[in-house]
């Protein structure tokens, strides 16, 4: 019998990689995304997060980046 | 030209980056291109502020400036007129951010402050910034000037017989001041009290010539001299006080003594440590004609005796501001220092003392006039203005790409280098755990050092390069400089050592590179270094940043080879290196305001070193990049963190008593120190050795060694 689940495909470089990876082992158990981890650089993800690893990388993102003060 | 192997592809650092974020599609390139910043800079403020009220004149096209209503001024460097409106601008209004074309000026009361007191009446300023300006003078802007002018020079604060004097030739003033009421209580009777004269540094008697003339020098001089005349020759009558601002390298110590030749007077020149005591007194007796006896230093192991009525005196900051007990001679020299009147105070590096030092070195010493020099007029405490009142305006503030234009200073190609963190560094550094070692591991990160090897390695054998390596966390710069078998200058290296390796640097055909940690931002003078890799940095520092580029600035190689066109445009190389996606991107753009301010651009590099190289770089193989993340790892907190320097303590440091907390059987002497490891098998130093001790802390220990050890 095969198993067919949806999900989303990410491709990223490996440091966003890393990333999502860590996101996914500080959440408990139930709420654990990611479903399978195909590379370095390619996962394959529940789809119900895709706005949440979006909002997260930007925040992360947003907090490496120095605005200057006008 | 180093490190442009990436020149023909612009396309891959958008690529690198627009995969990184994948989501996040406004990737900005601040660095990249300064122009493009700064006209996209102009047109969200053309958003912001309406400015179709201004009204161009018919002749716009001749004149050099837009004037804003908000106080801001754009000059057009490539107008005919520039020069002109250059030294304009430079005394009435504070430069804001100087790149090639367009320069950004802004009018505060302070810089309006300055310019009344170097002689320019209100009219005058409104009348030539009409002339300038492309548009008709906002009503705002015209208001702001009088406004900020209208109570300057009214009255004078005069030094005579050691006292301070309060002048005006406006009675009513008088009466107003009088009214507060510490000034009534300082009141002295009228007999005494004479007004009306005006000052004048040549009146005080026991005074002779100390200096007479410069001494002719190099190309260097007339860089200097141009700058010094600015400043002091706007109004000869008049002998100001405030701040010059010069970058490294451009002569600010030929302006201090020329400075002091010129008022002829004796000079208490401050510094900020012994060495730069030491550099102040050797400037001295080579531009001017000053007898060496006439010059004395006072540091803690240099007291030289004051003699004769007349002279210099260098010394330090913390030896004139300490405020506890001294020893016999300090405590003569101090007083001598306090009973009398200077000429002319000195002070080197204004922009590292804090204010509650200055104010004590100000209300100790009294001088006719205040000189501050500083390379870098900007603190991340934004305690800089407090120099505007304890010293004076801004006298100065010379353009960057100006003195690089005129080959003064070396042209700098400023790179950042882009680092990717390899996979298991980025995993160990996102660990909450780790938040203590995040510095750590993105300095460590491999793909950086093999960046900086790749570096060190072109400079050193394709240009033959002399380079300097600065890296703040101490733990990075031993690491680094043991795997790659280079000399390294920290804290705690003796100065015999010091010396020792500097000299090899400067003579040596084998020593071409050397690390150095934050010791040698500041104090260190090396004129032959033309690289920097800078792999570590004190956080968001802007001085540091700039700082460390003063130490290449100094000009090297012929005068035509330099200029625009020439055989080497760029003859000076400013890396820092960076890994992406890390705090340290927030950190390298903050560092890099100051630079971009003054007109440089950085160019981000992202891939280095080239894909094609492979195990002749270090940490090539996965399991040596794994070796040194355990290292990393292992290493305890205050191993990792970063340098922690003694301050330049001079007299004080001697006197304190030192009190340390020990037991009995330590102070005995019998603290179990019986066997000592040492690590003879890999040459490492004996930094890497104490490390080793202090893990011995069972709880420091790393839970792999916990069970072998438990």
């Amino acid at each position: 019998m095969v198993n067919a689940i949806k999900g989303i495909f990410i491709s990223c470089d490996v440091p966003m990689a890393q990333f999502i990876v860590n996101m996914n082992a500080s959440l408990p158990a139930s709420q654990k995304f990611i479903v399978h981890i195909l590379d370095s650089t390619h996962m394959f993800v529940q789809p119900h997060v895709v706005e949440m690893i979006r909002s997260k990388i930007a925040e992360f993102r947003e907090q490496n980046t120095y605005e200057k003060p006008a | 030209m180093a490190g442009d192997g990436d020149r023909g592809r612009p396309s891959k650092k958008f690529k690198i980056s627009s995969k990184a974020a994948h989501f996040v599609d406004d990737v900005e390139l601040d660095s990249a291109a300064d122009f493009d910043e700064d006209s996209r800079e102009r047109e969200r403020d053309a958003n912001k502020r309406d400015f179709t009220k201004l009204e161009l004149k018919v002749d716009h096209s001749n004149r050099p400036l837009w004037a804003c209503a908000d106080g801001r001024i754009f000059l057009e460097t490539f107008s005919p007129l520039y020069k002109q409106a250059y030294d304009f601008l430079i005394a009435i209004a504070e430069p804001v951010c100087r790149p090639e074309s367009m320069h950004e000026y802004n009018l505060t009361p302070h810089s309006l402050y300055a310019a009344v007191s170097v002689g320019l009446e209100t009219e005058t300023i409104i009348n030539v910034l009409n002339k300038l300006s492309k548009t008709k003078l906002p009503k705002e802007m015209i208001d702001f000037i009088h406004g900020s002018t209208a109570n300057y020079g009214k009255v004078k604060l005069v030094l005579k017989k050691n006292r301070y004097f309060i002048e005006s030739p406006f009675p009513e003033v008088l009466k107003t001041l009088l009214k507060d009421d510490a000034i009534s209580k300082a009141r002295i009777s009228l007999e005494e009290y004479q007004a009306g004269e005006t000052f004048s540094v040549s009146k005080t008697p026991g005074e002779m010539d100390t200096h007479s003339g410069l001494l002719d020098g190099a190309d260097l001089a007339a860089a200097a001299e141009e700058k010094e005349t600015h400043s002091f020759e706007i109004d000869p009558a008049q002998v100001l006080s405030g701040i010059i601002v010069l970058p490294c390298g451009a002569g600010k110590s030929l302006v201090g003594v020329s400075a002091a030749c010129r008022i002829k007077k004796s000079c208490l020149c401050l510094a900020t440590n012994a060495v730069s005591v030491d550099q102040w007194a050797f400037q001295f007796k080579l531009w001017s004609t000053i007898r060496d006896d006439q010059i004395c230093r006072f540091t803690s192991d240099n007291k030289e005796k004051f003699r004769g009525n007349a002279g210099v005196v260098v010394t330090t900051y913390n030896m004139v501001a300490f405020g506890g007990k001294r020893s016999e001679d300090s405590e003569k020299i101090i007083e001598e220092i306090r009973n009398r009147e200077w000429g002319l105070l000195l002070m080197d590096e204004v922009h590292v003392v804090p204010a509650h030092m200055f104010r004590k070195v100000i209300s100790i010493t009294k001088s006719h006039c205040k000189l501050g020099l500083t390379a870098t007029l900007v603190r991340e405490d934004e305690r800089i203005t407090d120099l505007n009142f304890l010293i004076g305006p801004k006298l100065y503030e010379a353009n960057w790409l100006d003195l690089v234009k005129g080959g003064f200073i070396a042209n700098v190609q400023c790179a950042e280098v882009w680092c990717p963190m390899t996979k298991e560094f980025f995993a160990e550094y996102l660990k909450k755990e780790n938040s203590q070692k995040k510095q750590a591991l993105y300095v460590m990160n491999p793909n950086k050092f093999r960046a900086c090897e790749f570096l060190i390695r072109f400079h050193e054998q394709q240009r033959g390069d002399k380079i300097i390596v600065f890296a703040d966390n101490l733990f990075a710069l031993t690491a680094y400089a043991m795997k790659l078998r280079k000399p390294m200058i920290y804290g705690a290296t003796s100065h015999q050592e010091r010396t020792r390796i500097l000299q090899a640097f400067k003579h040596s055909p084998d020593v071409n590179t050397i690390f150095l940690s934050k010791v040698g931002d500041n104090s260190i003078d090396i004129p032959e270094a033309n690289v920097i890799i800078q792999i570590s940095s004190h956080a968001g520092s802007r001085r540091q940043e700039a700082q460390r580029l003063g130490r290449i600035l100094r000009a090297k190689g012929r005068l035509q080879d330099r200029m625009a066109g020439g055989k080497e445009e760029y003859n000076a190389f400013f890396y820092s290196l960076v890994s992406t996606d890390t705090q340290e991107m927030y950190y390298s753009t903050k560092r890099q305001q100051f630079l971009i301010d003054q007109g440089y651009s950085f160019k981000v590099i992202t891939s280095l070193p080239p894909p094609d190289t492979g195990p002749e770089l270090s940490y090539y193989h996965l399991n040596e990049q794994l070796d040194l993340l355990n290292k990393v790892l292992n290493a305890g907190d205050d191993v990792v963190g970063l340098e922690q320097l003694d301050e330049d303590a001079d007299d004080i440091a001697l006197l304190k008593a030192r009190r340390s907390v020990g037991s009995m059987s330590a102070l005995s002497g019998a603290s179990g120190m019986v066997y000592m490891e040492y690590n003879t098998g890999h040459g490492k130093k004996t930094a890497q050795g104490q490390t080793k001790t202090k893990q011995k802390d069972p709880s420091k220990r790393h839970a792999l060694f916990k069970k072998r050890f438990g």
